[in-house]
């Protein structure tokens, strides 16, 4: 079977607020991937994978079909993925799977989303609307809510502090000021920050504050992928997927503690729990961690043949809406040992200088969180880390990691209800 | 309809139809006016935008869906007359709060549940405590949003925790209590701490003193905004915390 690479992309910078309408920003990342892409004709693409979130957000069903004729792509093959957070990742492993197939060679993944077109409170209510609506929506929290519960289950029982989650929202937007495309640089410029600035940051949902959350974007991205046949016509610089796993969860969090296809799948996370909280009957991930995350990645890496993660990957993107997130997904993507995320922080090991740099991009809270172009960011910016295009794409060659040669991205819904992970290598 | 197959056997929503048809003429998604507005634009990095003038027009949306909790609408009438419910697989054994009807454990194969009335009282598995939140939660603000498991169950329902912000902890017992208004959700009940616990010295919120200093300090930007926006005074939401406690 043939292998399939990313060969190039191009991105509408994402912001709270953008003018130009979802098709004209998807259609301005589109002419920056064919002003990079010369040799691509538009008539030569054979797929196109669309992907947006929210359909409420907008007043707009089948969007797709609005972006993919604008962009003069229509009569091709097409049609939307949708899964939440989940939604733009999927759609890059959509597009490795029907190239991989041997259906198509080419294909160009689309993804956007325009966030502000109601209030902010009614944005965070429309998207819990991804959440169960006869259930966890209707006592009010919503993701803010939900996210922050489960990351107090996850320090009550593995010990993190306040300050490290300050450490990463710290480390995330001194990443994302040398991101000209980040949003968190567009709202405060190009000053570093500290942790007493974290500490003055106002508290949303203990024990997160503004800066442990997710940006509200809008923005566009687009990205080209080929089969081993076609990439290197289109790229001096492909960048393989080597590995790639999805993986599952509850719908409710809530419903994490009696978990009964988790329960004694990984027996040894369970064995690391303390003995002053009560057990649940399924103790791992129950509500602290992120078994999809677990399940994707232990698939991803077996594919790409990787056994000790932080010495083989150069550095990770990953799916982080809220700080907590980040440094649970360290333990379930493997990085380290259940409850061990906070050491990662604290040795600095995920910071820009470290052995694993995560999030060199911002993230999701410093980049920006265009929910449907969202991974399609983060994977554009791999594609010109492992180029080793930043200084060129940038103008600042702070964020490249130098030789960078094999990445992780990871992307997910909901509460971790569904979520993918895909290895990359230049 | 050829044969009435479906009777209305209660009626508790036919005065606040009216209201929402009333709503509904207002013109969704009719425009009502626009502004004009310029503003960066273009794809390009920071520093490189260009500027354009852009007409941004207003049109609302807002509908009354009826949507029928099926099954579990014992549940949700439970709430109502004041009884709490859960379900109980007879094969695993798994009794669930919220209720499923059929057992998700794989070596049952969908087994169907049955339903077994609650007590009411809980644990605290895990909280967050909300100091900002959509519309329609604004006034409840700040609130705590435990998951609670109730007693003798394997799940945790999220339900508001009615107690001072700062005297919340994973494993505080609680009691169950309904309001006086029901409408068959989960905001018809909340819990309230047991009186007599402190928090155990391992608190993940009290471990640190720092952190109640810090949360105390944003809290007072709540109570200011609750007061400027609701004229509620932080004294009233105070008596509320007591009253529930009683």
């Amino acid at each position: 079977m043939t292998r399939v690479a990313v060969v190039g992309g191009g991105l509408f910078r994402p912001d709270r607020v953008r003018y130009e309408v979802a098709e004209e920003g998807v259609a301005e990342a589109y002419r920056m991937l064919l002003e990079d892409t010369p040799e691509l004709d538009p008539r030569d693409i054979e797929f196109v994978q669309l992907t947006y979130f929210s359909d409420h957000l907008n007043q707009q069903l089948c969007m797709a079909w609005v972006i993919q004729d604008y962009i003069g792509l229509h009569r091709k093959p097409g049609y939307r993925v949708e899964a939440g957070g989940s939604t733009p990742l999927d759609a890059v492993i959509n597009a490795y799977y029907l190239i991989k197939s041997g259906y198509y060679d080419l294909i160009l993944v689309t993804g956007w989303e325009w966030m502000s077109e109601v209030d902010t409170a009614t944005t965070n209510e429309f998207i819990a609307a991804a959440s169960d609506t006869d259930w966890d929506f209707t006592v009010g929290g919503y993701y803010n809510g939900y996210y922050a519960a489960l990351e107090t289950r996850h320090m009550q029982l593995y010990g993190e502090t306040i300050e490290d989650l300050g450490r990463i929202a710290v480390k995330n937007r001194n990443n994302a000021v040398h991101n000209p495309y980040s949003q968190w640089r567009s709202e405060h410029g190009t000053g570093y920050v500290t942790l007493d600035d974290y500490f003055n940051d106002r508290i949303v949902a203990w024990p997160y504050r503004r800066w442990n959350c997710a940006l509200i974007s809008e923005g566009a991205c687009v990205l080209l992928l080929a089969s081993e046949k076609l990439a290197r016509k289109y790229s001096d610089s492909p960048m393989w997927i080597e590995g790639v796993g999805l993986g599952t969860d509850s719908m409710r969090p809530g419903d994490r503690t009696a978990n009964w296809v988790y329960k004694g799948v990984f027996p040894n996370d369970e064995k690391v729990y303390p003995d002053f909280v009560e057990k649940p009957l399924s103790p791992y991930p129950e509500m602290a961690n992120f078994g999809f995350a677990r399940e994707a990645s232990s698939q991803a890496y077996r594919q790409a043949g990787i056994e000790n993660p932080v010495k083989r990957l150069d550095l990770a993107e990953l799916f982080a809406p809220y700080d907590g997130v980040e440094l649970c997904l360290y333990e379930d993507l493997q990085f380290c040992g259940r409850g061990e995320g906070k050491n990662l922080v604290r040795e600095g090991v995920v910071m820009r200088d470290g052995e694993l740099p995560c999030q060199l991009s911002g993230g999701l809270t410093a980049f920006a969180h265009p929910v449907g172009a969202t991974s399609l960011l983060q994977t554009l910016f791999l594609y010109w880390e492992l180029g080793g295009m930043i200084p060129e794409k940038f103008g600042d060659k702070t964020l490249q990691v130098s030789g960078a040669e094999k990445a992780l991205i990871t992307g997910h819904g909901g509460t971790g209800c569904q979520g993918g992970v895909v290895i990359y290598s230049r | 309809m050829a044969e009435k197959k479906v009777e209305i056997v209660e009626d508790k929503i036919s005065d606040v139809l009216k209201e929402w048809e009333e709503y509904a003429r207002k013109g969704n998604w009719t425009v009502k006016g626009y502004r004009i507005v310029r503003a960066p634009a273009g794809p390009g990095k920071l520093g490189e935008e260009e500027k354009d003038e852009f007409m941004v027009v207003y049109r609302p949306h807002g509908v009354l869906y009826h949507h029928s909790l099926g099954k579990v609408s014992r549940f949700f009438r439970g709430l109502v007359e004041g009884k709490l419910y859960g379900t109980r697989c007879p094969k695993c054994e798994t009794v669930y709060c919220p209720p499923r009807v059929h057992c998700w454990n794989p070596d049952c194969r969908a087994a169907r549940a049955e339903w077994v009335e609650l007590p009411l009282r809980g644990k605290v598995h895990t909280f967050s405590i909300m100091l900002f939140s959509a519309d329609a939660f604004l006034e409840h603000l700040p609130f705590v949003l435990g998951y609670v498991q109730i007693e003798g169950t394997h799940t945790t329902l999220p339900i508001q925790v009615i107690t001072p912000p700062t005297e919340v902890w994973v494993g505080q017992e609680v009691e169950i209590r309904f309001r006086e208004e029901r409408k068959g959700e989960l905001m018809d009940i909340y819990a309230v701490p047991v009186p007599g616990q402190k928090p155990p010295e391992w608190s993940c919120l009290h471990r640190d003193p720092k952190n109640i200093k810090d949360l105390e300090r944003y809290l007072e930007d709540v109570y200011k905004f609750l007061e400027k926006r609701f004229g509620i005074k932080k004294e009233d939401i105070q008596k509320k915390w007591e009253a529930a406690a009683k």
